[in-house]
C-alpha cells in the first residue's frame, strides 16, 4: 500500500488536521531537496500515526501495522521458513516496536527503524535456536540435486529453502551478515545501520563468513564425491 | 558449474521468492491492549503524575532536611571550620 495515501481505516474518530498536514508534507520534500539527501524521510502519514500512537491511540497503530506488515513479512521469511514461527515473529517486532515507540526519532522512514528491530529479533531467535540444537542438518543429497536441474529455472521457493537451509550450518553471527548481504542485498553501510555493528566489523564479519562458506561448500563437495 | 557460483544463482532465484502474507494487527493490537497502561493516555493516569510531583518536592525537602540538622547538631561547625583554616 502506498504510505502517501495515507488511508483512514474506518477507526475510532480522530480529528484530522487537514491544513498542518499538506504543509507538513510540502516542507518535509523541500527539507529533503535542501538537504540533498537520497534518503527518503518518514511518511508524513507514519508520523501522524507514531504520534497518536504514543498518545495512546490503538487505531493509529493498527494502521501503522498493516501499512507495515508485509515489510517486515519479507524479512522475517528470511529467518525462519516455519509458517507459524514465521507469523510469530512478525508479531513479536510490532510488540517490541510499541513497546520502544517513543525511541523514534523521526529521521528516518519508519520501515528502516522497523527493518533494525526485525533484524535483532531474527538473530535473537537464531542464537535461541542454536542453543537449543534446534536445527536441521543439511542432507547432501538437497545439495547434490541442484545440477540435474538448471538453476534459472527453479522455483524461487525451493532455492530460498535450499540456501536457508544451507546457511543453518553457518554460526548465527555468519548466517546473519550473509544473508543482509546477498538475500537482502544490502551493501555495508545498511548492513552496519541494520545490525548495530560499525561497518569495520560488518566488513570483517562478512569476509570470515564468506571463509566458512565457502570452507562449508568445499566440505559438501568433497563429502558428496566420496 | 561449480559450488560458489551455483550457490549464487540459487540466491540470485532466491531474492524473487515471494513472503507469505501474515495479518497479525488484530493479534498485536490485542497483546497490547492485555498489557493494563498500554494505550492509555499519560494524562489518564494522575497517580503517575502525582508520583512525580511528590517525587520533585520530596528531593529539596531531604536536602534542606540535611542541612536544618546539620546546623543543629553541630551549630559551631561552620566557625570552626573556618577557624581551623585560618590557623593553617
Amino acid at each position: 500500500m502506498d504510505p502517501a495515501t495515507c488511508p483512514d481505516w474506518g477507526g475510532r474518530l480522530r480529528t484530522r488536521r487537514p491544513l498542518t498536514e499538506p504543509v507538513r508534507r510540502v516542507t518535509g520534500l523541500l527539507w529533503s531537496l535542501a538537504i540533498g539527501t537520497k534518503q527518503p524521510i518518514a511518511a508524513a502519514c507514519d508520523i501522524d500515526d507514531v504520534q497518536q500512537s504514543w498518545q495512546g491511540d490503538s487505531d493509529a497503530y493498527r494502521r501503522l501495522i498493516e501499512r507495515h506488515q508485509e515489510h517486515v513479512s519479507k524479512i522475517m521469511w528470511r529467518f525462519s521458513r516455519n509458517i507459524q514461527t514465521h507469523e510469530e515473529l512478525v508479531q513479536d517486532v510490532f510488540v517490541e516496536a510499541y513497546m520502544g515507540l517513543r525511541s523514534y526519532r523521526q529521521k528516518a522512514p519508519f520501515e528502516h527503524w522497523l527493518a533494525r528491530i526485525a533484524t535483532r529479533i531474527g538473530y535473537r531467535y537464531w542464537k535461541a535456536q542454536e542453543r537449543r540444537r534446534d536445527t536441521e542438518a543439511f542432507t547432501l543429497e538437497e545439495w547434490d540435486l541442484i545440477p540435474d536441474e538448471p538453476v534459472e529455472e527453479m522455483d524461487p521457493s525451493r532455492a530460498a529453502a535450499l540456501v536457508h537451509r544451507l546457511l543453518e550450518k553457518l554460526r548465527p553471527r555468519d548466517r546473519l551478515v550473509l544473508t543482509l548481504r546477498y538475500l537482502e542485498g544490502c551493501d555495508v553501510a545498511q548492513t552496519a545501520q541494520r545490525t548495530g555493528w560499525t561497518k569495520s566489523m560488518v566488513k570483517v564479519q562478512a569476509l570470515r563468513a564468506r571463509k566458512r562458506l565457502e570452507d562449508l561448500l568445499t566440505q559438501t563437495a568433497e563429502e558428496a564425491e566420496e | 558449474m561449480n559450488n560458489k557460483s551455483k550457490f549464487e544463482a540459487l540466491i540470485a532465484r532466491a531474492r524473487s521468492e515471494q513472503a507469505p502474507s501474515v495479518d497479525v494487527a488484530g493479534r498485536v493490537i490485542d497483546i497490547l491492549t492485555a498489557e493494563q497502561t498500554l494505550f492509555e493516555p499519560v494524562c489518564d493516569r494522575p497517580l503517575i503524575w502525582l508520583a512525580a510531583f511528590s517525587s520533585a518536592v520530596a528531593v529539596p525537602v531531604v536536602v534542606a532536611a540535611i542541612i536544618v540538622y546539620q546546623a543543629w547538631v553541630y551549630p559551631l561547625y561552620e566557625l570552626s571550620q573556618a577557624v581551623s583554616w585560618v590557623i593553617q
